[in-house]
């Protein structure tokens, strides 16, 4: 047997390692041969074959293990602080593409072990679902965890917002250095009792900070004594800068603080002491994610011109804000899962000022979520505000009629509301009937998201524009 | 003309859409015509119980029903007569439980309820979620004219299991999900003009009939010859039977 000299490997790696180790590398090999992705599947049986393989797995990185995890923004933000890396030349085990169960995760590390169980990276970069993060932290303990926010989603899948904070919280190890949002209470309040202070991020104020939410808030109340919150100023949904009178308990003061954010065209511009940064998203959620991403690389000790340009040149994955380019004209697709979520991308819509016409996508199969009555809880009065500039909404999806019946009551007319279940059948519609002054949105939940990106780049693909014209484009409209 | 609605502790009990029933209840009265005066009432506040029309309850996380337990039980006589005498209420949830008689938690500590209504709710080991469909029980509704749905359509998402005292009696029978404890096939409960239920979804927009037995209890409380103005629902009823079929698997 190959002697391993792993430091922090806290148990003797025992012959159910190397068969699930083997098993895994098998697979996967298998998979990627066959065009698959390959990480569910092997973590799964390697898993099955040694319960302690994480463990066995992740004491192998020596530069530690970053974790991110919260509700939103996982995926980005893990992206954002990857592309850094990238930028730095750093090589890193990473769960790609939202693989973020103990399955997946496990998948991606065996990809990353060689067969003789040593490393090929000393660095790894998890995201991590949040209900699973107690099941990790039982196995491995992270150098760095990122938390980006707690809001409410898929609540039938975890039980209520407050267990899963608390379990995030009580199984995260003391000697790991957090990297918290300050904004989000739910998050800031992780910083309370913990032994080696936290490292905060947070925004000073944005153009569409106001002293009055109205949108759905999580922490109305101190997660630490119960007392009403109260805000000077409100960034998004419970994000921003609070105290409690009742404790004392307070938004933190962040080390990493956006000052003079602008959204221009396409992008985001912000300032962090007196570096600018330039960020090629959209909405606030966005430059959270990439405070967390610039907080996390700074404690890595990489340079704030890696840091610059690896936020500078992202670009977003499937179906977060991106666009296409049709024979009618661009459209942006943007993923919709829960309330906070689903006001941040009305807002940008609105703050578009132009007539829209949008196309949104309900499921409630298990991925998105059984439960829809979170649609509730999501602002369209806002849009209901708006209602002349609305040309049009197509509603799909196997609750189209729940969608259409919302906006109904969130005050559009119902001749604007048109119900199509067969999704070509509903993008057709909306694209047939797009004129050239409306900015056009589709907004899927999780299930449909896939089925429609391959529709839209059929369609682009159809209208003749190949990739380079595509990138040009996408170059001119955010520059 | 103006009906007022009481949304209790809308800050603590608010969950899974639960203020979309305030919306129907406020849209279909506009579209009638009548001014909904919208109340939010938070711990400590000052309330009329005997002057408002509609009290509604929703549901909370386990924390926040702890710290309002004891503001209600404060109230606990001016409601138990406004209640007596009329009042319509609709309790979803956790404001269903905190109405009955008490609530056992699974290390057996009983948490005292308000007992207006003879019922009262055990935590049990597991958590009943998804998706309801009851068929109405048309005596309890007590309406002449018989509406076009029969069902309630609603998504439960509770672990405690709800029993009713004798002559108490259900809103309904379960033809899809669990209803008030995934036993006895019953959900809900209807005591005078108290509705108690673990619909969310939320309830009332896509149960336009049940929404208009609420207003039309509430109007007739003032002047018993109100009859209510027939609305569009056709959108609510295909949202309503679209899901029903599915969920029964009908053609």
């Amino acid at each position: 047997m190959v002697k391993t000299l792993i430091k922090g490997a806290s148990m003797k790696r025992t012959w159910r390692f190397w068969v699930a180790l083997w098993a895994g590398k098998i697979i996967t090999r298998g998979l990627l041969a066959s065009g698959k992705k390959g990480t569910t599947l092997p973590g799964k049986i390697a898993n099955w074959l040694d319960p302690q393989i994480i463990r066995h797995l992740s004491g192998a990185y020596s530069e530690g293990i970053i974790m991110v995890t919260g509700t939103n923004g996982k995926t980005t933000t893990a992206n954002l602080l990857a592309n850094i890396l990238l930028e730095a030349g750093k090589s890193f085990a990473f769960n790609q593409a939202g693989a973020n169960l103990v399955t997946g995760i496990t998948g991606a590390l065996i990809q990353n072990t060689r067969w003789n169980g040593s490393s090929q990276a000393s660095l790894a970069l998890l995201e991590v679902d949040e209900a699973t993060v107690p099941k990790l932290c039982e196995q491995l303990s992270p150098s760095l965890a990122i938390i980006t926010n707690f809001f409410r989603d898929q609540l039938d899948r975890y039980g209520e917002l407050d267990t899963t904070v608390r379990l995030v919280r009580e199984s995260l190890p003391q000697e790991t250095v957090l990297v918290l949002n300050a904004d989000d209470p739910l998050v800031a309040q992780f910083g309370v009792n913990q032994l080696n202070r936290p490292l905060y991020y947070g925004v000073e104020r944005t153009p569409d900070s106001c002293s009055e939410s109205l949108e759905t808030r999580e922490a109305r109340f101190c997660p630490v004594c119960g007392t009403a919150l109260d805000y000077t100023l409100f960034h998004y949904g419970q994000l921003g800068i609070f105290n409690c009178l009742g404790c004392g308990f307070q938004r933190p003061e962040p080390e990493i603080l956006a000052q003079n954010v602008r959204p221009e065209e396409g992008l985001l511009q912000f300032r962090v002491g007196v570096t600018p940064f330039t960020l090629s998203l959209q909405g606030y959620y966005n430059l959270y994610n990439a405070l967390a991403a610039l907080t996390a690389a700074r404690q890595l000790g990489l340079s704030d011109g890696m840091i610059e340009k690896g936020l500078r040149k992202f670009i977003p994955q499937a179906g977060r804000m991106e666009r296409f380019y049709l024979q009618t004209g661009e459209i942006t697709l943007t993923l919709v899962k829960n309330p906070t979520g689903f006001d941040q991308v009305i807002q940008t819509m609105i703050s578009v000022d132009k007539p829209l016409r949008i196309l949104i996508g309900i499921n409630d199969l298990a991925a998105d979520g059984r439960d829809i009555s979170w649609l509730w809880d999501v602002n369209f009065e806002r849009l209901g505000r708006y209602e002349e500039r609305i040309h049009q909404v197509v509603c799909t999806g196997l609750r189209a009629e729940d969608m259409a019946l919302r906006l109904k009551y969130a005050g559009l007319r119902e001749e604007k509301l048109v119900i199509m279940h067969n999704l070509s059948g509903a993008l057709d519609d909306l694209l047939t009937h797009r004129n050239e002054s409306e900015v056009v949105f589709i907004l899927p939940t999780y299930t449909l998201l896939f089925p429609l990106r391959d529709l839209l780049q059929e369609r682009q693909k159809k209208a003749g524009l190949s990739q380079a014209q595509v990138k040009e484009h996408g170059e001119e409209a955010s520059a | 003309m103006k009906l007022t609605i009481c949304h209790l502790y809308p800050d603590l009990l608010d969950l899974y859409g639960d203020r979309g029933n305030i919306l129907a209840l406020s849209a279909r009265c506009r579209w009638r015509g009548i001014e909904p005066v919208i109340q939010r009432a938070s711990l400590g506040e000052d309330l009329d119980f005997l002057g408002m029309d509609i009290l509604f309850l929703g549901g909370g996380s386990d924390r926040e029903q702890g710290l309002l337990v004891q503001d209600l039980m404060r109230r606990e006589n001016e409601l138990r007569s406004a209640i007596e005498s009329g009042l319509v209420v609709l309790a979803i949830c956790g404001g269903y439980q905190m109405l009955g008689k008490y609530y056992q938690m699974t290390s057996g500590e009983k948490i005292q309820g308000l007992d207006i209504l003879d019922v009262w709710t055990i935590a049990g080991a597991k958590r009943l979620i998804g998706n309801v469909v009851v068929d109405l029980d048309e005596n309890v509704l007590g309406i002449d004219s018989s509406p076009e749905l029969r069902t309630l359509l609603g998504f439960e998402n509770h672990s405690g299991q709800t029993h009713l005292g004798e002559g108490m009696k259900p809103l309904g029978k379960v033809s899809f999900g669990n209803g008030n404890n995934g036993q006895d096939g019953e959900e809900g409960v209807r005591y005078r003009n108290v509705f108690g239920t673990y619909m969310h979804g939320p309830l009332l927009p896509k149960n336009p009939h049940f929404a208009d037995l609420l207003l039309e209890l509430a109007l007739q409380r003032r002047d018993p010859n109100t009859c209510l103005m027939e609305l569009d629902d056709r959108l609510e009823k295909l949202a309503h039977e679209t899901m029903v079929k599915r969920l029964l698997k009908q053609p």
